[in-house]
């Protein structure tokens, strides 16, 4: 796991935060390449952050959300997924992958799904190798 | 709504003004009977090509914003928003403009109440500078010499101060790199229907205006006219009817054709790297209000270093903030002294949007785009 | 009550149009004024800003750095001017100066014996130059100094040259010169070396722009090109006071200041222009819409109308006289009144 390549992970913190946490008290291994930033609510999230991110040198960006339905704050996961397809349209528009920007409902309890996306994501982005911004 | 078919009561307006003269007269009802503060509208300054935003207050004046001005590509929801947003006035909008104001409502920076909108139809506007070139190119006349201009049945029409026409195609202008400014030609609103009522000479007889009432302020405004004694209706015939939306029905096939184009990615328009970081196109957006608070002006987007800036932390950071509510006014594109074709993927991400939404910046009936609603619905 | 009027850009020689809004007879902002052929609506970050020396002008008169009433101040001014011998008083004109009040200025500094000075970056005048459709349609265009982000009017003419298949060479004090972002062929040393290793790439077709030369061999290396050349200048009329006045080399201007006890500046700002020490002169008095680095070290300030509460005309670089007028009214004195005023 010697790689080189850069997650940054924007995740919310009643769900998917806490799914990384449970992952890492279950001590399950996966690729240790994320940074991990803890936000409120994926619905505070703005598209900025994720540009910034990818401009600032990381392959891949990850959020992670509450499921549908389990928002702390009523709504907040629909607001971010609606965004989430303007980031998509938008980083089509930069010659980003779309696959470079992830983004999953990952509950609490769910140490185990946090574990598998992290490890399919390292892959898809060892697939593409590093991002090269002009 | 309703249609009418207007004409003004009043000698010099009817003269001066365009097919009828109902809009000069509507505005001159609504200064004289205390209806509103003043009137912005577009008047000629240097010349038949300097259309430049005129405030009027006596409607003794309202006779120099009397005719129409094609080579005039302004955008007036930015003053309305940042100058009139307590005072009561009448503005006259092209659809971008009108749909500029209706974003702006959206956001609460510009007060429904206090304004009121008489729409233009639009078939598209011509850039002051290459119009005169146009003109020079291929025309027999001196632009110096042009008194007004017309778009009517797929020509530029000029009209010289000897009474004279002269009509060239705009298809062959435009395929030489004139006419229409690019982002009329993709451009298919050509009727202000957001606007209280809209007016133009689609279908209408000879020396009629015809009007689109939209809503019941509108109709008030029709009704006051002409109890006023400022202004006759009559009922368009069937025929009339049909004949506009015949027109705006070409209009708009125009623009879906030009639509079809395939247009580049950031990525791959080398234009970019052209920019010179001087954010005139984001101080002239209409819909981009934050002024100051702009998150571009934020230390961790701010970057003086490098120029051209990061497509991404720049064009990137202001689609998202606003692309949706692209309004394709072109203002963008007309003020980058680089000559970046900006409003290429602003618009580009509108119909994105669109297709994913359903949500056309400026006319949809929606409250608010629905990234600001707060729905629990996906995409 | 909202108005928008036409005035000119005051930031460089390039002669751009600009609209100013009014809003209830105060400035606000700037508006588009696409109607202008020099810039067709489009300004840079520097003419969208410049109507900030309006809303920061000087309120009063400043003698020692006390606020003063200016009937006084030039009360002061003509004492200076009459306590030292004619010979040691040194009258600076500059670019910023309308064609009127350059002829004004040197009308006075001639009736009272005083040394006249402009400068204008170490340019000097080439008569006859390349106009920016000859940019457009150059067949190559030599471009010194980064025209596109300090002139970017002329900046989008180097583009258009390059949509038109011209081949763009660029000469830049540093790597980071945004003009390099569009050249073919970039270089970062001397003008001279820059002239002499391109003269086999220097046609008749070509054009050459500048806005800056090492030193005045580099003029006359520009002077005899075989090719149309435009020189841009830093400030919006020194195109026209060249008319009017003589321009003086740095060198020109370090020996005249160094035999100069009072320093008559004429809305100038000869301190952040000139490396010099000022603090050698022993009065320095300004004319000055509003601060800048010579009124912050001057010994008497006196407020002039700026450009906008003004009227006059500007040549703009490639050699076109340009009219504007007032768009605020102002009871401030023009440079001509101060003018007649010092005259008696």
């Amino acid at each position: 796991m010697a790689d080189d390549l850069k997650i940054v992970g924007l995740l919310c913190n009643w769900c998917c935060y806490g799914g990384a946490d449970t992952a890492g008290t279950a001590r399950m291994q996966y690729s240790p390449n994320i940074r991990i930033i803890r936000v409120m609510c994926s619905g505070r999230i703005n598209p900025s952050m994720i540009f910034k991110a990818f401009q600032e040198g990381a392959d891949g960006v990850f959020v992670g959300g509450c499921h549908i339905g389990d928002c702390h704050y009523d709504a907040g996961n629909y607001k971010w997924s609606r965004r989430s397809k303007i980031v998509e349209d938008i980083l089509e528009e930069f010659g980003i992958e779309k696959e470079r920007f992830r983004h999953e409902w990952i509950s609490a309890s769910e140490g185990e799904k946090f574990q598998r996306t992290m490890e399919e994501f390292h892959k898809t982005l060892t697939k593409l190798g590093p991002l090269e911004l002009e | 709504m309703s249609y009418v078919l207007a004409k003004s009561q009043n000698d010099d307006i009817l003269k001066a003004g365009e097919c009828g003269g109902a809009v000069t007269s509507i505005l001159k009802y609504l200064l004289d009977e205390g209806i509103v503060d003043g009137v912005l509208a577009i008047s000629p300054c240097d010349d038949v090509y300097d259309g430049i935003p005129t405030f009027v207050t006596n409607s003794e004046d309202l006779i120099n914003t009397a005719g129409s001005y094609h080579c005039a590509p302004t955008m007036i929801g930015g003053l309305v928003q940042k100058y009139f947003f307590d005072k009561k006035v009448a503005v006259t909008a092209k659809p971008c403009d009108m749909r500029a104001i209706e974003e702006l409502i959206v956001r609460h920076k510009i007060n429904k109440d206090n304004i009121y909108v008489i729409g233009l139809n639009c078939g598209g506007t011509v850039s002051p500078v290459s119009g005169r070139k146009m003109i020079d190119r291929f025309y027999e006349a001196d632009p110096d010499d042009v008194v007004s201009e017309e778009i009517d049945k797929g020509k530029f029409i000029i009209e010289l101060a000897d009474g004279s026409e002269e009509a060239v195609k705009i298809h062959d202008l435009e395929n030489e790199g004139y006419g229409r400014r690019t982002n009329c030609q993709r451009c298919d609103v050509k009727i202000p229907r957001k606007a209280n009522i809209a007016c133009g000479n689609w279908g209408a007889e000879d020396g009629w205006t015809f009007i689109e009432i939209n809503d019941e302020k509108g109709q008030e405004l029709i009704d006051g006219a002409k109890k006023a004694g400022i202004l006759e209706t009559k009922s368009p015939a069937d025929a009339a009817v049909q004949g506009r939306e015949k027109v705006e029905g070409i209009m708009i096939n125009m623009a879906k054709k030009v639509q079809n184009a395939i247009y580049p990615t950031v990525s791959e328009m080398d234009e970019w790297s052209r920019c010179i970081s001087c954010y005139a196109c984001r101080d002239v957006c209409p819909i981009c209000w934050c002024f100051e608070n702009c998150e571009l002006n934020k230390p961790y987007f701010k970057d003086v270093q490098n120029i051209p800036p990061s497509p991404i932390a720049f064009q990137g950071v202001r689609l998202s903030h606003m692309s949706f509510s692209c309004v394709d006014c072109g203002q963008c594109d007309d003020v980058c002294p680089m000559d970046i074709p900006v409003s290429l993927i602003f618009d580009k991400l509108q119909k994105k949007y669109f297709d994913r939404t359903g949500y056309v910046a400026g006319v949809s009936d929606d409250v608010k785009p629905p990234l600001y609603s707060p729905e629990k619905t996906e995409l | 009550m909202l108005e928008i009027k036409h005035t000119l850009c005051p930031s460089c020689s390039v002669g751009c149009g600009i609209n100013v809004i009014l809003n209830d007879g105060e400035i606000v902002g700037t508006f588009p004024y696409k109607r202008h052929p020099v810039n067709a609506g489009k300004n840079c970050l520097n003419g969208r800003t410049s109507i900030e020396s309006y809303q920061n002008k000087f309120q009063t008169a400043l003698v020692s750095n006390s606020e003063t009433d200016t009937e006084k101040a030039i009360g002061d001014v003509l004492k200076e001017l009459n306590s030292v011998d004619a010979s040691d008083v040194t009258v600076i004109c500059s670019g910023n100066n309308s064609v009127e009040e350059c002829k004004a200025i040197k009308e006075f500094g001639e009736s009272k014996n005083y040394n006249i000075a402009f400068y204008a970056d170490n340019l000097k005048d080439f008569g006859e130059v390349a106009s920016y459709d000859d940019i457009e349609n150059a067949a190559s265009v030599f471009v010194i100094g980064d025209l596109l982000y300090e002139n970017p009017l002329i900046g989008r003419r180097i583009v258009h040259a390059k949509q038109n298949d011209a081949k763009i060479y660029a000469l830049g004090k540093s790597d980071k010169s945004v003009t390099f972002n569009i050249a073919d062929e970039v270089a970062t040393g001397s003008v001279q070396e820059f002239l002499d290793s391109n003269s086999a790439n220097i046609e008749e077709s070509s054009v050459i722009v500048f806005n800056y030369v090492d030193g005045q061999e580099d003029l006359e290396k520009l002077e005899n090109a075989n090719c149309k050349v435009l020189p841009v200048f830093s400030k919006s009329n020194s195109k026209g006071a060249f008319s009017v006045v003589d321009a003086k080399s740095e060198e020109e201007m370090i020996e005249l200041l160094d035999n100069t006890k009072v320093l008559l500046v004429f809305n100038d700002d000869v301190v952040n222009d000139i490396d010099y020490d000022f603090t050698k002169i022993s009065k320095i008095i300004s004319f000055a819409p509003c601060e800048n680095d010579t009124t912050a070290i001057s010994n008497i300030v006196i407020p002039i109308k700026t450009w906008l509460e003004n009227d006059g005309s500007f040549v703009n670089a490639m050699g076109e006289s340009q009219a504007f007028s007032a768009v605020v009214e102002s009871d401030v004195l023009s440079e001509i009144e101060i003018i007649e005023k010092l005259n008696g």
